[in-house]
């Protein structure tokens, strides 16, 4: 049953596995759908879907199976324009209250309105805003939006009430969706994510040590004494190296907000961050500024900061090319005798796990953008969204 | 048909949406755990209490902590009290099941009669936590090494899980649930919840407290937004202090209560200034 719906849920990217399908035909069974298709859209959803950012995904697929049923009721483009009026809500809130009043014990017959519904939007031609017959604004028809009917059919906009009956095309989780670069919000969630690869030194001895308490107890004339020991974890740590150039700057509270993330987690054993300029040259800066003089050696730094420190480098890799390729490349400071490109491979050739993190990589193979392909070939490189911060995590864990 | 007396319509103290009320029956039809996630203060852990409440049966809560395993859950092996006690000669050593201690999970399969289970803010435990827990809750029975005893649960609990998202959660878990997602509660249900905590709230003041906290809601930088518990707590305090309603637009009298964070109170006062 359904099998093409099946199909197109895992052809926009949500892994639906056979196990949930079974469910969901098992919900059928049970008639827990009540034949009707919101019903159903929300019993697939909840057993289908697991996580709020695929909700879109699964609304564009609902919507491309199911059509065919809510077929006649498509909304035009132009209808919806007509519907877009946000600033009268307030207005609408009050009337409807009112409205709503006197109407509680009317009850409505989805079916017919559904009927009239269709009659109308085949008729209607104009815009029409207030009016108790045709499709619009603030209106005591059953349909459009903002109005004070109950059980009727919403077009788009916002949600008056939640007993219109059916949501044609209002998307309305397209916000949570996981591919969008990385918001304020959603920093909770990264900063989550890089302790996948943490470790607590700090935890309590919560162990027991059986050689150890058998050694004691032995030592104590056979009299008991435990022993207690920490579990063992490993330990995890980080050097973060932040691009601060210019063409950064659009990005600047992006990243501010990812150092701070990974600055208050203190679970790792420890975090070292120094900044550069476009490009790594000899000297690395202790801070985003990037003044001239408040700054380290990155041989310095090759020799203090151990090759077992996973590397995160945040920056567009947007250099032009003699930043990257020239000996005296670096319009800032001192490019002590090496090119850009030159550092990068000492950066790879001491440390094991380095991955790079782009606020605004070009989607697949871009050969144009040519410092970016550049870089791409010495590390592994990922946007800075959920979906790539993510990614690039297990990249640093990976056991290779 | 038996199961319109065990299905559950929301209760007077907890307003339910239909989705969730839905997802709360069908959980119950399918007997699989019900995964609830949603922002924080929009009445997650209150679900398991209602529903509990609504069907008449006892709630068993487990707090996921950051350093709870999922062995916790099942029993514990109180090994230590046992080598002390063989020290000291105690009667009753010998008998292993007098040192396992069944946790809250044992404890509700172990129950004579069906029992809501709430597992509230599994994401605060370790990343693998979920994953040892998959057997159990499909087949509701583990069992226990020392004794040699298998723990079924005599009546499936209903599961109710929460989630404040801060972890994702392994897909083999995932698959196993039914999820929900409690949206913000929109102007008008928040209206009712609000009515359902204070039966009798002026209607001037909740109309004033409404519009400024979906206005602070509304406010694009703001770090925390404030939730549908602080608003409940607003509007208690605002009662208690007796503040008039139109006071609270220009003074935003304990607005504390509301909003949490220095950035965002200077934010607030920033905005409704203009």
């Amino acid at each position: 049953m359904f099998i093409k719906f099946f199909d197109t849920l895992r052809a926009k990217g949500l892994r639906v596995t056979l196990g949930e399908w079974l469910t969901l035909q098992e919900a059928l069974d049970k008639g827990l759908c009540d034949s009707s298709l919101t019903q159903f859209y929300y019993v697939a959803r909840m057993i289908l879907v697991k996580s709020e950012t695929d909700f879109d995904k699964f609304d564009m697929a609902f919507e491309e199976c199911f059509k065919a049923a809510s077929k006649e009721t498509e909304v035009g483009a132009q209808m919806l324009r007509w519907l877009d009026k946000s600033e009268m809500m307030e207005l609408a809130h009050e009337e409807a209250r009112n409205h709503l009043n006197q109407m509680e014990d009317i009850h409505v017959d989805k079916e017919q309105v559904e009927e009239t519904f269709k009659q109308r939007l085949k008729d209607q031609n104009e815009e029409h805003n207030g009016g108790s017959f045709w499709i619009g604004t603030m209106g005591k028809t059953s349909f459009g939006n903002m109005g004070g009917n109950v059980g009727g059919v919403r077009v788009g906009g916002k949600t008056g009430y939640q007993s219109a009956f059916a949501v044609v095309g209002a998307r309305k989780y397209r916000d949570f969706r996981d591919d969008r670069v990385l918001d304020n919000r959603q920093f909770q969630l990264a900063f989550r994510r890089l302790r996948q690869f943490s470790s607590r030194l700090d935890i309590p001895e919560t162990e027991l040590d059986i050689d150890g308490t058998v050694d004691k107890t032995c030592n104590n004339g056979g009299c008991l004494q435990i022993v207690m020991k920490k579990p063992r974890k490993n330990a995890v740590k980080l050097l973060l190296l932040m691009d601060s150039g210019g063409t950064m700057i659009p990005f600047s509270s992006l990243l501010n907000d990812l150092f701070q993330a990974v600055h208050k987690s203190n679970h790792y054993k420890d975090v070292k961050t120094y900044y550069f300029h476009n490009c790594i040259y000899s000297k690395l800066y202790k801070t985003p500024e990037c003044e001239n003089g408040d700054w380290v050696d990155t041989e310095w730094m090759f020799r203090n900061v151990g090759s077992d420190y996973k590397v995160i480098i945040v920056g567009d890799a947007a250099m032009a090319p003699e930043e990257l390729y020239s000996a005296s490349g670096n319009y800032r400071g001192p490019n002590g005798g090496l090119s850009g490109y030159e550092w990068l491979q000492l950066v790879k050739r001491k440390y094991k796990k380095v991955v790079w993190l782009n606020p605004k990589m070009a989607p697949g193979h871009a050969p144009w953008r040519e410092a970016e392909t550049a870089v791409k070939q010495l590390f592994p490189m990922f946007k800075l969204t959920v979906d790539g911060l993510n990614r690039a995590m297990v990249t640093l864990m990976a056991n290779k | 048909m038996s199961e319109n007396t065990n299905q559950f319509q929301g209760t007077r103290e907890y307003v339910a949406s239909e989705e969730l009320m839905a997802s709360v029956n069908i959980a119950m039809a399918l007997q699989k755990p019900l995964l609830i996630k949603g922002e924080p203060g929009t009445g997650k852990t209150m679900l398991a209490e209602a529903v509990a409440r609504a069907l008449d049966k006892r709630l068993i809560i487990w707090n996921i902590k950051s350093t709870t395993k999922a062995q916790d859950g099942l029993y514990v092996y109180d090994t230590i009290q046992r080598l002390y006690d063989g020290q000291f000669g105690v009667e009753g050593v010998d008998d292993i099941a007098r040192y396992i201690k069944l946790g809250k999970l044992g404890e509700a399969f172990d129950s004579e009669e069906q029992v809501v289970l709430l597992i509230d803010e599994i994401d605060k435990a370790d990343l693998e936590f979920p994953n040892d827990l998959l057997w159990e809750l499909d087949q509701m029975e583990f069992y226990i090494n020392e004794t040699k005893r298998t723990v079924k649960a005599k009546h499936r609990p209903i599961v109710i899980i929460t989630s404040n998202a801060e972890k994702e959660l392994p897909d083999a878990f995932l698959r196993r649930c039914i999820f929900h997602y409690i949206d913000f509660p929109s102007k008008e249900l928040m209206e009712e919840i609000v009515r359902v905590h204070f039966p009798d709230v002026e209607e001037h003041l909740l109309k004033n407290a409404m519009e400024v906290f979906y206005n602070i809601r509304s406010i694009r930088d703001i770090r925390k937004k404030p939730s549908t518990s602080e608003l409940i707590d607003w509007v208690n305090a605002l009662q208690i202090g007796g503040i008039s309603a139109d006071r609270i637009r220009g003074a935003l009298p304990f607005i504390g209560v509301v909003v949490k964070k220095d950035e965002d109170l200077e934010l607030v006062r920033h905005e409704t200034n203009l």
